[in-house]
């Protein structure tokens, strides 16, 4: 037997294969790729069967949504850490020549992997999907900002599930903490997105953030039904839009987005504008504050995980 | 003794090992020396903190105290490459269900720095010794316990490593599985392992192990061979052989045999005290009959390991209570 010093990166790739065949087997992970492409599918079919006909902008203004990435957050990151040790595969696995940071890194990027995989196989569903449902779509170059934007936006929700998880060192208490965070600042954000004259706050914290408008028209308005709309018109600062941010500050690097208070109690009275800011520092703030927010959690998740004393 | 031996003498060496849960200790200033190439039983009731231990030397577990070297390599927890040349099964292994068995073996062994052909070779061997060969490749969810602690002998043994940590191995097998991996740990030493292995079962660590450690209430009892543990309280084996025509030339000529140290004739009975564990009864039986004796029945009670076990439990309960 070859009793040579093992390479770092050989050992790292098996815990990387490790994880991924626990991911892409898992029930749970079925159920929710099951779920994104009935999702995705009634969002190309809808808008036809409500009498839209044309819309050259359906792709680069996709996004697999906000409740689609605690969803793979959840059925990836749920057992990685936690299941482990409920299981009590943890102990073999970490009685191997495996340093426990090598494991949360491999455990880490198969979660990456495999959301990207299934995320590209997604929007390219769409990306044909669309174009079949509504015709050649423009600035089709651009689809893989939203992709990169969503695996993004997805980070922050897994990193939240692996750190409630090797915190608590249980599925249930890692699930119902991340759902419970998403749901609160969902719900949260958008009441005080409605009743603040200061949304602003809403653009350091996970979520929606605050909703305003772009100051031009970019492209055609669509009609569906009697409505008229711009879909890219419509902004939302928080990171659950880093993709669809990114996009419209290639498309238009000059534009300002403005943020209105509406009074919910007399939506007759006009919108008073609060304040404008460029479409560029939105996207990029928001990458950021995504960012540091995963690094935390993901921090947080790794000392616990390297704390971790098998009594089990 | 094996190559790696001549670095270190010993497999296993700890000083004053202790791990403490809050106002508990399970291991109590623990010290364990096992000698490279042996086969070394550690034996205590449950709670005694033999699982704790172990999980200290496998890097599971931190200690509150005291030190632990494994094949010359302090142990830390999350020191990895210290488990290169360990091969550890846990006490009621539990694996991913999602995995099928040559699939655990296979991702193990990268983990181990295998390269293809070693897996190729090394897998379908070890999935051949443990018998479950044909089942290789169904999902470990769909695994018996039996089988599952099969797995988990395969995956301890798949790194060809020098110290082979089994913690109570036989838990979950049938009688036949039992035998199979008594013989197993037999013929992993014979190709040079040192062999560590913890169970409650006497009889088990008395038909396959050469060194033995006894264990409880976190307390080292006491740690030697097997021979010199079983000697150590049980005194001298007796034999008892019910004889017609037992006469004074018959007694003689028992009493010169070598192993024998003294023998008594009470009525028809002769008893005998002999100075060795081994099975005498052959020279026995044919001094007697060469002497005119006619042999109607033969008992040869030996002192168990489980006799000295329950001894040392009770000393040590007598001792505490006063």
């Amino acid at each position: 037997m070859n009793k040579e010093h093992p390479s770092w990166l050989g050992r790292f790739w098996a815990v990387v294969r490790y994880e991924m065949l626990w991911n892409i087997r898992k029930k749970m992970f079925l159920g929710a790729l099951l779920f994104a492409f009935v999702f995705a599918t009634l969002n190309l079919a809808l808008p036809g069967y409500f009498g839209l006909s044309e819309n050259p902008y359906f792709v680069i203004t996709f996004s697999a949504g906000n409740l689609t990435f605690i969803l793979f957050a959840i059925v990836t990151g749920m057992h990685s850490i936690s299941g482990e040790y409920e299981k009590g595969t943890v102990v073999p696995l970490l009685t191997k020549p495996v340093s426990r940071t090598m494991v949360f890194l491999g455990k880490l990027f198969a979660i990456f992997l495999v959301i990207l995989v299934t995320y590209t196989v997604l929007f390219t569903y769409t990306i044909i999907g669309s174009i079949i449902v509504y015709g050649p779509q423009n600035s089709l170059y651009l689809a893989p900002l939203s992709l990169i934007g969503d695996v993004i936006s997805t980070f922050i929700w897994v990193s939240v599930v692996l750190a409630a998880g090797a915190i608590s060192k249980n599925s249930l208490i890692a699930i119902l903490t991340a759902f419970g965070l998403f749901i609160a600042l969902v719900l949260g954000g958008g009441i005080i997105g409605q009743l603040s004259d200061n949304p602003q706050a809403l653009n350091y914290i996970p979520g929606t953030g605050a909703t305003g408008t772009l100051n031009i028209i970019g492209g055609e308005n669509i009609t569906i039904g009697n409505i008229s709309i711009n879909t890219l018109s419509a902004v939302a600062t928080g990171t659950d839009s880093i993709g669809n941010n990114l996009i419209k500050a290639v498309l238009y690097p000059n534009s300002e987005v403005g943020f209105y208070h509406q009074n919910i109690f007399n939506l007759t009275a006009p919108a008073r504008l609060l304040y404008t800011e460029p479409i560029g520092l939105i996207a990029l703030r928001s990458i950021g504050v995504a960012v540091l927010y995963t690094a935390v959690f993901l921090f947080v998740a790794w000392f616990a995980f390297k704390r971790w004393q098998i009594l089990e | 003794m094996p190559f790696w031996c001549v670095a270190v003498d010993l497999a296993i060496e700890t000083i004053d090992l202790t791990k403490q849960y809050g106002s508990l200790t399970a291991v109590n200033k623990l010290n364990l020396r096992v000698e490279c190439g042996s086969i070394h039983g550690f034996l205590g009731p449950n709670g005694a903190g033999k699982s704790t231990t172990i999980k200290i030397l496998v890097g599971l577990l931190k200690a509150t105290q005291g030190s632990a070297k494994v094949l010359g390599q302090e142990v830390h927890v999350d020191q990895a490459d210290a488990r290169l040349s360990i091969g550890y099964m846990p006490e009621l292994p539990r694996f991913p269900n999602h995995l099928k068995g040559a699939e655990l073996l296979d991702v193990y062994g990268r983990m181990y720095g295998m390269n293809p052909q070693e897996r190729q070779t090394q897998i379908p061997r070890l999935i051949d010794l443990v018998g479950l060969k044909g089942r290789e490749n169904d999902l470990i969810g769909k695994y018996s316990k039996g089988m599952q602690q099969r797995i988990g002998i395969a995956q301890a043994l798949l790194n060809n490593p020098q110290l082979v940590i089994l913690d109570e191995p036989s838990i979950g097998l049938d009688p036949v599985g039992m035998v199979e991996v008594r013989e197993l740990v037999k013929a992993i030493s014979k190709e040079g392992m040192t062999v560590f292995v913890s169970s409650h079962l006497l009889y088990e660590v008395e038909q396959i192990c050469s060194h033995v450690t006894i264990i409880n209430r976190g307390q080292a009892l006491v740690s030697d061979t097997l021979e010199t543990v079983s000697q150590m309280i049980s005194g001298p084996t007796v034999m008892q052989v019910e004889v017609v025509n037992l006469s004074g030339a018959t007694v003689a000529a028992v009493k010169a045999l070598s192993p024998v140290k003294e023998a008594t004739k009470s009525g028809n009975m002769l008893n005998v005290s002999l100075s060795t564990r081994e099975d005498v009864r052959a020279e026995v039986s044919q001094a007697i009959t060469k002497s005119g004796g006619i042999i109607v029945g033969m008992t040869q009670k030996g002192h168990s390991l489980e006799d000295v076990f329950i001894q040392l439990i009770n000393k040590r309960q007598e001792g505490s209570a006063q």
